[in-house]
């Protein structure tokens, strides 16, 4: 599935860079020019992680100021903290990480889980239906009324693919907590989706 | 949804969701809010580091300082200094040892301040003039304390922080007569009040 990007003429063949190489090496030269102090080097990776970062935000929290806080907070720690990464997993893996701790952080300071002033549905682009199930229309609203438990697992594991084992990690519960609350998350969704389509 | 098996339902909720958009693009930049906390944080961090520093120097010079001043009281009598000013020039004026309005120094305790006293008027007279000004210095300043917080205990005799910070500056008192005078110290306890 990668794309190649041709470094140079057709004869020179063997110059051929998979896109997602060259795109990793680009990272690690940020991560290493930041890590000494390169604002601008931290500003590209913003650049590159940013929507990623705050899609996931937004969902974790379903408000999209709060997202905006959010992601803020988090690349001010990872530039905080940017000597700790070692490399071991993608800039991107250990720059979720940084933002789930802060989403769960502020979720523990404050409520405002019930105060949220603007739903995800108003500044997320695609919606996604469900095939041929008429009233399951609207996944986006479905998740954003998950308790958040069952909403953080879901995001993770089944929007963005992390394993059970990597979502327990994130949000500091055990993998088999974070089998039940995609259990849970899925059962809700179903009911959820279920009576929207039963109302339209 | 009825007619939909479970798990037919399951697999396709489960695509839907690995189907949704992952990245989104936030309506705000956020880059200048986040510059502006990391290069002021890049600031602030030079500015814990000189101020680290400058606490560091603060305590070299004193605990150096003090040393000077604790090396000179002590090694004085190898080499005895002339005097070069009248023992009567210096002037102490210790307070009564009390404890504000309520409580008096035992009388061991006050018969050995008083002992010490008249041994550092004596020995003052052999030491330098640069370590009397120091040795002065201290006292003064240990004296002035003491006689600040009596005037506090005055207000709140009860007040057990007072009488436990009036109790460490007699005890810093005696210490530097003992240190000047060369004698052995001597203890004083909470049943010497």
């Amino acid at each position: 599935m990668e794309a190649l990007l041709a470094t140079g003429t057709a004869e020179s063949a063997r110059e051929v860079v998979p896109v997602k190489k060259q795109a990793v090496q680009d990272e690690m030269h940020w991560v290493a020019e930041a890590r000494d102090g390169n604002v601008a080097a931290f500003e590209a990776l913003y650049r590159m992680q940013v929507d990623r970062v705050y899609g996931l935000c937004l969902r974790m929290t379903g408000n999209a100021s709060e997202a905006e806080d959010c992601v803020q907070d988090a690349f001010i720690q990872a530039w905080q903290k940017l000597d700790r990464f070692r490399g071991d997993s993608a800039f991107g893996t250990w720059l979720h990480r940084v933002a789930v701790n802060v989403v769960l952080g502020r979720m523990r300071k404050s409520r405002r889980e019930q105060d949220r002033m603007r739903a995800v549905s108003e500044v997320t682009p695609d919606r996604e239906t469900i095939g041929d199930t008429g009233g399951l229309q609207d996944l986006e609203d479905a998740v954003n009324e998950l308790p958040s438990g069952a909403r953080n697992v879901f995001v993770l594991n089944a929007v963005y693919g992390y394993s059970h084992n990597e979502t327990g990690d994130m949000l500091g519960i055990a993998a088999g907590t974070s089998k039940a609350q995609l259990h849970r998350a899925r059962r809700l969704l179903a009911q959820q989706l279920n009576r929207n389509d039963g109302a339209a | 949804m009825n007619e939909m098996n479970e798990n037919e339902f399951d697999d396709k909720l489960m695509q839907a969701a690995a189907g949704l958009a992952k990245e989104v693009r936030p309506e705000n930049d956020l880059w200048p809010g986040i510059e502006a906390s990391i290069t002021s944080s890049q600031g602030e961090g030079g500015w814990q580091w000189r101020g680290m520093f400058a606490q560091a120097a603060a305590v070299i010079l004193l605990v150096g300082g003090s040393s000077g001043l604790t090396y000179l009281a002590v090694h004085e009598d190898r080499n005895p200094a002339v005097p070069v000013a009248p023992v009567g020039a210096l002037e102490f004026r210790p307070v009564s040892g009390s404890f504000g309005s309520h409580y008096n120094l035992g009388p061991d305790f006050q018969d050995a301040r008083d002992d010490l006293e008249s041994k550092l008027q004596e020995e003052l007279a052999n030491l330098s003039p640069e370590t009397r000004a120091e040795v002065d210095k201290n006292m003064t300043a240990i004296r002035n304390a003491i006689i600040e917080i009596n005037k506090a205990l005055a207000e709140e005799p009860d007040n057990v922080l007072l009488q436990d910070l009036l109790l460490s500056s007699y005890r810093k008192e005696l210490a530097l007569m003992t240190r000047v005078d060369g004698m052995a110290s001597s203890v004083m306890r909470r049943n010497d009040i």
